[in-house]
């Protein structure tokens, strides 16, 4: 974006203020010199000769005060200040969006709700005196429920920077049935990982006992793996040296963190990333947008604040696609229960309306391909489910 | 029609009627998708610049701030000096003075000047940290580029949490918020302890703060035309009527309520009828003047005129962009059971928040691997399995490659032969 004529603008704006400043020091200078000027020729003293008359003094302080004028000095530094205090915030109008608020609509939005959002949204990225700071104020207390299981979550992967294993194999263990399910082999990276170190401290008996107990069970799911972890048996005490070097790389550890919370948030119905900046980042991609449509609506407000479906696509980036849709590339149509999408034998997909509509209705007379010269017909089209 | 098509037009020619065959990647397709990813980084840049237009409000307020200790300082420099002059008049006028009191005099207004001098140097120690964080604003704006962007967004997150908590009155979160990540200059802080006081004194219903600050304001406003000082007089007055303090409350009437006269005449009358009503009137009329929530109203008021004099949006940063996020996200499968985990919108919370607003639309077919979370596109050709159900390249091939060949539907358990999926062109 170009910021360039902005900063410009605004150093104007620091240029004049300054300038205004001096100024008034400047003036405020004259005038005290101007009156102890004429302080010291009233003067102390008791020599009548020296003396003046004070109200002669007074009135030539008045005449050369009214001389320098200081108002209208003032004024016009003030007036070039004024101008640019003016023309910087209409420049920002004319470069920004001045009111992004257009693109809201005036719906209850329930404060609790939000508030609620918020709270786990803290204790989801580990800030939990904020999160006890927010529920506190916000007299949230049931937001608090969101704490503990995170809390847990943080512990066991505050143990894992510390290479401490425990805590997190005691949940791999405690979910087993879940995981598996999920088809996640958490616990056996887990196990590797705690292998590994053991073997690392030299402890080969101590490795091999480990391996028995907990690294047999996976074995012939994973054979391979299985097979390379008891041939670092062998390197035990200097494995940095061995063909398996690559698993003592401080890497697993972090991807095994990533992986863990994953898997964590997963089994409490929680999303990995926090769904607050999800939305915030979606909304942020999707404003612009909004704001455009606005200002094409204007005078149709009532329109906005009643829509069922947004009349223009908003374009998220792809980390924003959570579901398949499919439009028809003949109808526009996005494909629904009634309307499903139907793969042509030539391999292109269409809408089945699109297909009834180009087969006239008659289910046994093929019709041309839109796409490729194939002629399909409706019996051979096949209801796709993404 | 026919040109814009066929998107993946080059490879469809080339294996129409291979519905058999096993389908292979057709470079034509990689190549397009080679293309469209270098055109990625100029698209993200016109987004980004887009979304850095959102920032109005980023700006304008420290600016606010800034210009109005300016206008402070320089009214305190005015009547200080107008102040001495009229005063180095007065003596020269007065007639017979003494030696003594003019050395009294101007000695006095000496030390008022050097009084004058040091506010003007605390004054502008004031301007030029909130010109430092004016500036710092427009660096951090510009500091925004698709390397940083990740982390750009996380600190923009923060700065719409901590406009929120300000707006809502948890102080003590914003601040808590804003100094343990580090973005004092980029939170309004400052600015709404300024609301603060105001609104905590109409919380305990006083309007004293509430009034001072309008007389602070009073160009301002009124160039608004707003007519907030007049609806505080007006609940000052329904005070005193509650307090049946009529005679007190008419003299304050006649001096405060009557210059809104001309503007304001409805309200005005409907106002001054309480004086016969009571404040047990049935009457539901004047009986809504009575009740508290007119206190809660005034807070709301302030509130927005506040927020309109520093050029802030009305509503709470994060509900705007929730809701534009939300309504961008919203599709009638997020409201399924199976909607994955990963969607806002699986949680009951936004689904509540996002009923009320409309659902995104797609002019293009957006399809995601139901297996791996990808989409599907020309480098990810979505396949087909005899059964209808569709998985892109990417999770069949590795599935095929660990089970010898063999592929199990997720959904449906079906097992059949890769060779047996086809293709499907989505356009």
């Amino acid at each position: 974006m170009e910021l360039n004529t902005i900063k410009d603008a605004f150093d104007r704006v620091t240029k004049k203020q300054k300038l205004s400043s001096s100024k008034s020091q400047e003036i405020i200078e004259q005038i005290s010199q101007e009156i102890e000027q004429a302080l010291s020729r009233i003067g102390p003293g008791d020599d009548i000769m020296t003396q003046t008359d004070p109200t002669f003094m007074l009135c030539e302080l008045k005449a050369k005060l009214k001389e320098i004028g200081p108002h209208s000095q003032l004024e016009v530094t003030q007036k070039e200040l004024n101008v640019a205090l003016s023309k910087y915030p209409k420049l920002l109008e004319k470069s920004f969006n001045p009111d992004i608020s257009k693109a809201y609509r005036n719906i209850d939005f329930d404060i609790h709700t939000v508030n609620q959002i918020i709270a786990s949204h803290f204790y989801r990225e580990g800030h939990f005196d904020l999160g006890d700071c927010f529920v506190h104020e916000a007299r949230e207390p049931e937001a608090e429920a969101a704490k503990s299981s995170f809390a847990e979550m943080y512990q066991i992967l505050e143990a894992m920077k510390l290479h401490n294993l425990e805590p997190a194999l005691k949940w791999a263990a405690t979910n087993h049935d879940q995981l598996n399910q999920n088809g996640s082999d958490i616990e056996l990276k887990l196990h590797r990982l705690q292998f590994v170190e053991i073997l690392q401290k030299k402890r080969r008996d101590e490795a091999l006992n480990y391996a028995k107990t907990f690294l047999a069970p996976f074995a012939k799911s994973h054979m391979a793996e299985f097979q390379k972890l008891m041939g670092c048996l062998l390197w035990a005490g200097k494995l940095d040296a061995s063909p398996y070097a690559e698993l003592l790389s401080p890497v697993h550890w972090d991807k095994l963190s990533e992986e863990l919370t994953r898997h964590f948030c997963n089994l409490m119905g929680q999303s990995f990333e926090s769904p607050l900046s999800v939305t915030v980042a979606a909304g942020g991609q999707g404003l612009p947008t909004l704001l455009k449509l606005m200002n094409v609506m204007t005078g149709k407000k009532q329109e906005w604040q009643s829509m069922k479906q947004l009349p223009v696509p908003v374009d998220l980036d792809r980390e924003f696609q959570f579901h398949s849709v499919f439009v028809c590339p003949v109808s526009r149509d996005q494909a629904s229960e009634e309307n499903p999408p139907m793969l042509l034998s030539c391999g292109h997909v269409l809408c089945k309306q699109s297909i009834t509509k180009l087969s006239k209705n008659n289910s046994t007379r093929p019709f041309k391909c839109p796409y490729c010269p194939s002629e399909v017909e409706v019996g051979q089209c096949r209801q796709l489910y993404f | 029609m026919e040109t814009d098509a066929l998107p993946n037009g080059s490879s469809a020619s080339s294996t129409t009627g291979s519905t058999t065959s096993a389908p292979a990647t057709p470079t034509a397709a990689i190549t397009a998708g080679a293309v469209s990813a270098s055109a990625l980084p100029s698209s993200k840049l016109t987004q980004l610049a887009e979304s850095l237009k959102l920032e109005h409000q980023f700006l304008r307020v420290p600016f606010e701030h800034y210009k109005k200790t300016i206008r402070a300082n320089h009214r305190i420099v005015e009547k200080e000096v107008s102040a001495v002059i009229s005063g180095v008049a007065e003596a020269a006028d007065s007639a017979e003075l003494s030696r003594d009191d003019a050395v009294q005099q101007l000695n006095s207004l000496v030390s008022r000047l050097q009084g004058l001098k040091r506010k003007l140097e605390e004054g502008s120690r004031t301007e030029h940290l909130q010109a430092q964080r004016c500036r710092a604003r427009l660096d951090h704006l510009e500091s925004a580029d698709a390397e940083n962007l990740s982390e750009w967004n996380n600190i923009r997150l923060k700065r719409i949490l901590v406009d929120y908590m300000l707006r809502m009155s948890y102080y003590d979160t914003a601040i808590k918020l804003a100094g343990s990540s580090s973005i004092q200059d980029f939170v309004d802080i400052d600015v709404f302890f300024e609301a603060k006081k105001v609104i905590e004194a109409l919380q305990s219903k006083e309007v004293a703060p509430a009034l001072a600050w309008c007389a602070d304001n009073k160009s301002r406003l009124k160039k608004s035309k707003s007519k907030f000082e007049f609806q505080l007089r007006l609940q000052e007055f329904i005070e005193l009527v509650r307090a049946e303090n009529n005679m007190r409350a008419i003299t304050y009437a006649r001096k405060y309520l009557a210059p809104w006269g001309a503007t304001h005449m409805k309200e005005l009358q409907r106002v001054m009828a309480t004086l016969a009503f009571k404040s047990n009137t049935e009457c539901p009329t004047y009986k809504v003047l009575f009740e508290a929530k007119q206190w809660d109203y005034l807070v709301d008021q302030f509130k927005q005129e506040f927020c309109r004099l520093y050029g802030m949006t009305l509503e709470p940063l994060l509900n705007i962009y929730l809701q534009a996020g939300l309504s961008a996200l919203k599709t009638p499968f997020c409201y399924e059971d199976d909607c994955t985990k990963e969607d806002p919108l699986s949680q009951e919370s936004f689904r509540k928040l996002a009923l009320p607003l409309p659902y995104s639309k797609q002019h293009h077919s957006k399809l995601v691997c139901y297996i791996t979370k990808e989409l599907m596109d020309t480098e990810n050709p979505p396949l087909v399995l005899p059964n209808g159900y569709v998985y892109s390249t990417k999770a069949l091939e590795e599935m095929a490659k660990k089970n010898d060949g063999r592929i199990t539907c997720p959904r449906t358990g079906l097992v059949c032969n890769y060779t047996e999926v086809i293709k499907a062109y989505i356009s």
